[in-house]
């Protein structure tokens, strides 16, 4: 197809372009004009953080493409508050604390905006369905609900200007103060830039080759044709590492890109360095790898028992790591029991879903220091491992984490880096690579499933007597951090509950699955998931309340935890009486007693959504203004 | 009736800072001209808020406001480490290192300020851009003692480390000193199940969470809400799915994630209950945050229908299987008992 021409006017400039048909208007914003508030969470309609106004409609702009907006009016994040300022809408999502990473913010502030212009008295129902169509990661939505109700007031004048401004000091102190974030005001407007929205003069961009297979040796792999194109700058693989090559948290069992096998599917093979994003993708299709597919293993079980394909030479069980905890006896402990209590539990793979897909950029500074702008949640330890891999004193490598568009752990394993560090060696040039969503959903680490068996004794009055636990977490097919997600996942294994006798014993076992590593609470929630099911089903057989049966088993200071630590302090009752508080919750038994409940839908609940029932208005007090 | 409500609870503990390993954090600061200052640290911001709470520490510490302190941060080549971000240990690890690091830089300003009034250092107070010595009438801005330092041939600057002393765990029993300081939770969930449909909506959350001491009362509910939602996802939606090591799920169209429709009203109970050890008493709630809030949704599903969740996700089809699976047990049981 032919490029096309095209006229439109964005936040209020007119221009005139020829575009490429595949153009997308989120392109034409971010790479062209550089309005980069608009952020490309997805590429396929599903998140919102590309939202823009066309002819002052709100549409998800990676889905409208640039020819499209011929003639047409487009209003960007950019354009909301005038020349620095704040819209109102801006600044109540400051003052309400409603971003954190802020990836999401910018689409969540257009989708807001859209939603106060079509009606300025909305109702609060109304804010959650009109903010359906954009995913945050991080606030759990409940500051942004109170942002938009923040705006709203304000417009229409129910609640003064002031309550937008910085509240007094509590006490005097600014510790205990709800400050304002200092960092909003670059978030709501878009003007924060994340590794993705950086630029270079003679920056290039790269793509990457995966494998498609879960488990295979790599026989041949010919890179000649693919680097003889026009516009290729250079390809990298597993034979430009100049030092020692592999990475992990606790093993460092990973090379950078496959050395001579691949263990999981999506695994880095080799990275393209081109002149643009076209020809780099065209350029991968000209690899050429002979692959000889080995059998794979893809269930932690199975990996364990003799016989299984081997992932690693140094790991013939293929165990990455098996972490016990013994303290008493437990079969005294069970024996002592009055009740015992045995189930297993099951827990899933999770992605981390942060809305900033993995980027990053690279290049060598005058001074031959390697520098890595990258949204890293440890430099400091992705420099020690880059300087081993480049064979480069410590340095010579400089790790620049760039803002994190959420992290939740996935961006501690350092997954990239080494390959944008390797292209901007060889290419002298600035190197940039931003992942796709589908690349960083099926390539990067995950949250381990666990599959745990758990045995709990207690007394008739409740006091657990002891706790035998047994949990096999599928680490897939590195290290990573499972080694630290394992031994955090035994440690807590057991609850805050002081317990004579306890039996931990945890694994993480090498699977050709996607790897999984660092995920927010680290393998201490399946674990935890497991004991807090079990006190439920033990209190329901003892006819105890939930809340009793763990103030009896409560760990206390002065008393010593699973791994014979003496507690100084312990806030547990403390924590109890809070939430059982706060709920207003009718003491008993857990006995399937929900239809008799008397504590149900009172204050701190929502209505339960009934389609097609939310937009009962309530807000028209004072008259509305126009909205920003 | 097709819709059946619950309600459950669950408690959880956590460690603060890496685990079974010594941890560090290192800060330098310099107290700057106009009364403001910088602060240079490892790591900081990942989206929780930290860059505020360290200026509310500086702030406080050395008398001046959040707004007149720069953090410089994240970078190998010019600032000091403070290891990574993440192990909830920011607030805990580089709060308490910013704090030791403001207090020495506080002491070189009060020393000259204290010589050049002729008063003993510690009478004086620093608190929001103004210095006092107590007892006195003299005070001036910030700005001014600064100015007067630095004639007098001081730069104010400070520089700190912070420890978190743990050991690892032994190989054959795990016993050790994983943690210096542990922090504790709970939370309710009430629940509508559909049984007809399966669908589970969690409908409200209370959740009470000991943080040491909240620096930063709204940043610590952002934390706790995002990560019940975040546990609610993995709870009842998310499944990482992969066929023979295929993933099946490579976009948010497979990948279901919450909503702004699918959360809860969440209520936050902060508890403060201060660390002994470190300077500030502040502990963490990123990663506790999201501990209880699974078990005690399938508690409150357990509450509401007499069905047992123990593989996750709970999703609607697996709701519904469960039930089917209760009637025919009940059933069977009925049978038996004829
Ligand atoms: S909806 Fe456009 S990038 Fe996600
Ligand atoms: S603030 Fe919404 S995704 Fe991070």
């Amino acid at each position: 197809m032919p490029d096309l021409s095209l006229s439109v006017t964005v936040n209020g400039r007119t221009l005139h372009r020829t575009v490429p048909p595949h153009l997308r208007l989120l392109d034409l914003l971010r790479e062209d004009l550089h309005l980069t508030g608009s952020k490309e969470g997805c590429g396929a309609g599903e998140c919102g953080t590309c939202s823009v106004f066309v002819d002052g409609v709100l549409l998800k702009s990676c889905l409208v493409p640039a020819a499209k907006v011929d003639g047409a009016d487009v209003e960007t994040v950019e354009s909301l508050g005038p020349r620095g300022a704040l819209s109102v809408v801006q600044r109540a999502f400051h003052k309400a604390g409603a971003s954190q990473c802020g990836y999401c913010i910018p689409g969540m502030v257009m989708a807001a905006t859209a939603a106060l212009r079509s009606n300025p008295r909305l109702g609060d129902e109304e804010i959650k369905e009109r903010l359906g169509g954009n995913i945050c990661r991080c606030t759990g939505y409940q500051k942004i609900f109170d942002a938009v109700a923040l705006a709203r007031d304000v417009l229409c004048g129910v609640r003064p200007a002031s309550a937008l401004d910085e509240e007094e000091l509590k006490d005097g102190s600014f510790i205990g103060t709800s400050v304002r974030r200092l960092d909003a005001p670059s978030k709501v407007t878009g003007a924060l830039r994340y590794a993705g929205d950086m630029t270079l003069p003679g920056m290039l961009h790269v793509k990457v080759l995966r494998s498609p297979h879960a488990h295979a040796v790599i026989r041949s792999l010919d890179t000649s044709e693919a680097e003889a194109m026009d516009g290729v700058a250079a390809i990298v693989t597993a034979a430009d590492v100049p030092g020692k090559d592999g990475f992990g948290v606790f093993v460092r069992d990973q090379p950078v890109m496959a050395r001579g096998k691949v263990r999981y599917v999506g695994e880095a093979i080799a990275a393209v360095a081109a002149e643009d994003l076209v020809t780099a993708t065209r350029a991968l299709a000209k690899i050429k790898v002979a692959y000889e597919i080995l059998p794979g293993v893809f269930d932690p079980d199975a990996a364990l028992m003799p016989g299984a394909p081997v992932l690693h030479d140094y790991a013939a069980d293929n165990l990455v790591k098996h972490i016990p905890i013994r303290k008493g006896d437990v079969e005294a402990g069970f024996a002592a029991a009055d009740v015992i209590i045995e189930e297993c539990f099951e827990t899933q793979q999770v992605e981390h879903a942060y809305l900033e897909p993995e980027a990053g950029l690279a290049y060598v500074d005058p001074d031959g220091v390697v520098t890595v702008h990258s949204p890293s949640q440890n430099i400091t330890h992705h420099r020690h491992m880059l300087s081993d891999i480049l064979a480069l004193p410590i340095n010579k490598v400089r790790m620049i984490m760039s803002p994190v568009g959420g992290g939740f752990g996935g961006k501690e394993d350092m997954i990239y880096q080494g390959m944008l560090a390797l292209l901007a060696m060889k290419t002298g040039q600035p190197v940039r690579l931003v992942f796709t969503r589908e690349e960083s959903v099926s390539t990067t680490a995950k949250r381990h499933s666990a599959r745990i068996s758990y045995r709990m004794g207690l007394a008739r009055d409740g006091r657990i007597t002891a706790s035998e636990i047994r949990a096999v977490y599928d680490g897939g097919a590195y290290g990573m951090s499972t080694e630290g997600v394992i031994r955090k996942g035994a440690i807590l294994a057991g609850g805050p509950y002081a317990i004579p006798n306890v039996k931990i014993d945890t694994y993480g076992v090498y699977t050709n699955n996607t790897p999984s590593g660092a995920f927010r609470s680290f393998g201490s929630l399946q674990t935890q998931f497991a004991t807090e099911s079990m006190l439920d089903m033990a209190a329901e057989r003892l006819g105890l309340d939930p809340f009793e049966l763990r103030r009896r088993n409560a760990m206390r200071a002065g008393d010593t935890t699973h791994t014979q630590q003496r507690l100084d302090s312990a806030s547990l009752l403390d924590v109890l009486a809070g939430a059982e508080g706060a709920a207003r919750w009718e003491r008993g038994a857990p006995v399937v007693r929900g239809a008799v409940r008397g504590d149900l839908a009172g204050e701190g609940t929502r209505p339960p959504c009934r389609l097609g029932a939310r937009f009962a208005a309530p807000v028209p007090e004072a008259q509305a203004e126009e909205v920003a | 009736m097709a819709r059946k409500r619950g309600r459950g609870m669950a408690a959880g503990w956590y460690g603060i800072a890496r685990t079974a390993s010594i941890d560090r954090a290192g800060t330098w600061v310099e107290l700057d001209d106009g009364g403001t200052a910088k602060v240079v640290t490892g790591v900081t911001e990942i989206g929780e808020g930290i860059l505020t709470v360290l200026a509310q520490i500086a702030a406080e510490e050395l008398g001046i406001r959040p707004e007149d302190v720069t953090v410089g941060d994240n970078d190998t080549a010019r600032v000091p480490e403070a290891a990574h971000a993440g192990a909830t240990r920011q607030t805990y690890m580089i709060g308490n290192s910013v704090a030791l690091a403001c207090r020495e830089a506080r002491a070189r300003l009060f020393d000259e300020m204290a010589a050049h009034w002729g008063t003993d250092a510690a009478s004086l107070r620093a608190h929001n851009g103004t210095l006092r010595a107590e007892g006195t009438n003299l005070k001036c801005a910030m700005r001014e003692a600064v100015d007067i330092c630095k004639k007098r041939g001081v730069v104010p600057v400070g520089a700190a480390s912070f420890t978190a002393h743990h050991t690892g765990l032994d190989a054959a029993d795990g016993s050790g000193r994983p943690w210096q300081a542990y922090v504790f939770g709970c939370q309710v969930a009430e629940v509508e199940v559909d049984t007809v449909t399966g669908e589970v909506q969690v409908l409200g959350v209370w959740a009470a969470h000991d943080v040491g001491r909240a620096v930063n009362p709204k940043g610590v509910e952002g934390q706790i809400e995002g990560g019940v939602v975040q546990a609610l996802g993995q709870g009842l939606m998310e499944h990482y799915q992969t066929v023979d090591g295929h993933t099946v799920t490579p976009g948010f169209a497979k990948y279901i994630l919450p909503t702004a429709l699918d959360v809860p009203q969440v209520t936050c109970v902060i508890v403060e209950d201060p660390d002994p050890i470190g300077p500030l008493g502040v502990k963490g709630i990123g990663e506790p945050a999201m501990v209880p809030t699974i078990p005690a949704v399938m508690n409150a599903i357990y509450d509401a229908i007499g069905v047992r969740i123990t593989t996750l996700p709970a999703t609607p089809e697996s709701i519904v299987a469960a039930l089917g699976r209760k009637r025919q047990a009940e059933t069977a049981a009925q049978a038996r008992a004829q």
